[in-house]
């Protein structure tokens, strides 16, 4: 199924963009899992290989990043084999490249950006180095239309984000962590339940099977911001937990996990609802890994139905780290052809706001 | 270490071959066992910028397209992680996509080669009489060096005695010294690569004030393709997706985990 390289095809860059049914091969390396994607016209998945590296991490307790490095180059080609093969296309009828250029865990950002170049280099076509979070937020297009001004909850292991686009790829972040991610809070909250890494889902399990509640404080932080803290609220769960044992008494896990979701799921999803009115939102859009988090989704869901307001949430396979989501939001570079050099760097901090379209 | 064409192979060939497992980034076309062009050059141990812009110009340059293309060799380490990773995975990608071979070098090999050759152009008459071993050092830190042993020369071999490991470089010349000693076939034993952190050991080990030498040097990507083409031509090939670098060793977190689960 190999075919010939087309020579020149990435010369001219200009008025590339006005092919509508463009392919894209999309990498995805910036934390533990490998995946390559094929996408149609921005929109259109043809495949979407996610290796997960999380078997190799769970024994470590945490994703160790030489590690993941190193499973990367393990699985690069294979996952890219399988891509192409599941996509039922060639190497050669690929138009353009799109990697994750940043945030992540820069040894692992290094290898998909390598071979990204290397295919650019081998097929001749542009390359677009492609923001992760712009990936999850972008996600949504696979699934749906996104109305403008739209409102992303981005909530991951990494990033527990309030993304306001006003307009198509114009990010601005109007609400941050100022400690843990969600998912990471999750994560340390799960340990000192006793759960294996990573022990998020099985919060969310066990905070539904709960019969009580231990209510925690909710942190709000200052009453006009849209920032987060988490930090605090762990603590309080290690703090009762401790407080049980010093009593003699076994410490009522089920009702400290409904205690911590409800105390998560209470701010993230108030601070939301109050930003999509504040910024005369059309749509809310939530996105990343713990928007597998059935508390969540279903709270905001019924949030969304009384305000009105039109929700999109992708599912699970697009909420996790993938490729797809990469060839979405990379689509939006497309468009304009805002390519990227061969020089690209990896960039474990990227900005979300100065990686927005220029045009 | 002349390679004639003709000895093993009737046709010309042609090998693409790049190292980033040390402070440079060394890449060269390699035909028939001569360096038609190279490059070197030195970027911070942030050769994941350059590496891909550098082969294209090396490429365009000579005029090459895939097609001209028959193999791609690259350094397989040991070396540093991130550096190693970098050329294997530019070499594992290139070769997939244009679907040519692939053939990992030892980059240790490489830069003894490289050496090699250069104490070679330096000295015709150098081991001519007896053997010389060529012992590639890069830096491992805390005393330590990657390294391995070859021996050269007399008159025209070039043979590796030892396997690439990581070394404590103190009872590593020492030991190469005594070894020295005691056979007589050896004249002398060359230091090369990365010696500047390492020259007081050495002379700490030197007992004759005659057979441990150093010569500092860097990659030559052209000897890395003068290795990978008498392995091309043997029909020696890897495959390609289950290449990986050697790193000599486990990963911290892995090596903690091993001596956790033995006990230790
Ligand atoms: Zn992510």
């Amino acid at each position: 199924m190999r075919k010939r390289q087309e020579a020149g095809k990435g010369t001219d860059m200009s008025g590339m963009a006005t092919k509508p049914d463009y392919l894209m091969l999309a990498i995805e390396t910036s934390c533990d899992e490998t995946s390559v994607a094929v996408v149609k016209g921005g929109r259109q998945i043809l495949s979407n290989i996610v290796s997960s590296q999380i078997e190799t991490h769970r024994q470590f307790g945490g994703v160790v990043p030489e590690i993941a490095s190193r499973k990367h180059v393990e699985s690069i080609t294979v996952i890219i084999e399988e891509a192409f093969k599941k996509a039922g296309v060639s190497p050669g009828d690929i138009d353009t490249v799109a990697v994750t250029q940043g945030p992540g865990l820069v040894g692992a950002l290094l290898v998909g950006i390598v071979a990204a170049k290397s295919l650019a280099l081998a097929l001749d076509v542009p390359l677009i180095g492609t923001h992760h979070i712009a990936g999850h937020i972008y996600a949504n297009q696979l699934i749906g239309d996104i109305l403008y001004p739209a409102l992303a909850l981005v909530v991951s292991g990494g990033h527990t984000e309030l993304v306001l686009i006003e307009k198509e790829g114009q990010f601005r972040i109007v609400g941050r962590t100022r400690d843990d991610a969600v998912g990471e809070a999750y994560d340390k909250v799960a340990r000192a339940l006793k759960f294996p890494y990573p022990g998020g889902p099985h919060v969310d399990r066990l905070a539904h099977e709960a019969q009580d509640e231990v209510v925690l404080p909710r942190s709000w932080l200052e009453p006009d911001s849209y920032d987060f803290s988490f930090s605090g609220l762990k603590s309080a769960v290690l703090a009762e937990i401790n407080r049980s044992r010093m009593k003699g008494e076994t410490p009522d896990f089920s009702a400290l996990a409904r205690g911590f979701q409800q105390s998560v799921i209470d701010v993230v999803t108030g601070k939301a609802m109050r930003a999509a009115a504040e910024f005369g939102v059309r749509q809310l859009l939530l996105c990343g890994g713990v928007a597998a988090n059935r508390g969540l989704r279903e709270t905001l869901t019924a949030l969304c139905r009384e305000a009105n307001l039109p929700l999109l949430i992708p599912p699970h396979v697009l909420c996790t780290d993938n490729a797809a989501m990469i060839g979405a939001a990379a689509d939006l570079k497309w468009r304009r052809s805002e390519f990227t050099s061969l020089d690209m760097k990896a960039e474990p901090g990227f900005s979300l706001e100065d990686w927005s379209v220029k045009g | 270490m002349k390679h004639d064409a003709n000895e093993t192979g009737d046709r010309s060939v042609t090998i693409l071959s790049f190292d980033t497992s040390t402070a440079s980034l060394a890449a060269a076309i390699v035909r028939d066992g001569e360096t038609v062009d190279s490059i070197l050059s030195f970027s911070e141990r942030n050769h994941s910028v350059k590496v891909i812009s550098e082969i294209k110009d090396l490429l365009q340059r000579n005029g090459l397209k895939a097609q001209d293309i028959d193999a791609i060799a690259v350094g397989q380490g040991p070396g540093s992680y991130t550096g190693v990773r970098i050329a294997v995975t530019a070499a594992k990608t290139l070769a997939w996509t244009w679907n040519k071979p692939l053939i990992g070098v030892s980059s240790l090999e490489a830069l003894a080669l490289g050496a090699w050759e250069s104490l070679q152009s330096a000295d015709e008459n150098i081991g001519t009489d007896r053997a010389v071993w060529i012992i590639p050092l890069m830096d491992a830190r805390r005393g330590q060096v990657y390294t391995s042993r070859y021996a050269a020369g007399h008159p025209r071999k070039w043979e590796t005695l030892d396997e690439d490991g990581i070394r404590l470089i103190a009872g590593w010349s020492q030991l190469l010294e005594n070894e020295a000693t005691d056979d007589e076939r050896v004249s002398a034993v060359w230091f090369v690569g990365e010696v500047a952190p390492h020259s007081a050991a050495i002379e700490m080990a030197e007992q004759s004030g005659m057979r441990l030498r150093t010569l500092a040097c860097d990659m030559d990507a052209g000897a890395l393709g003068r290795l990978a083409e008498i392995r091309f031509r043997e029909g020696g090939r890897d495959d390609v997706h289950s290449f990986v670098p050697n790193y000599t060793q486990l990963a911290e977190a892995e090596a903690k985990l091993l001596a956790a689960s033995r006990g230790e």
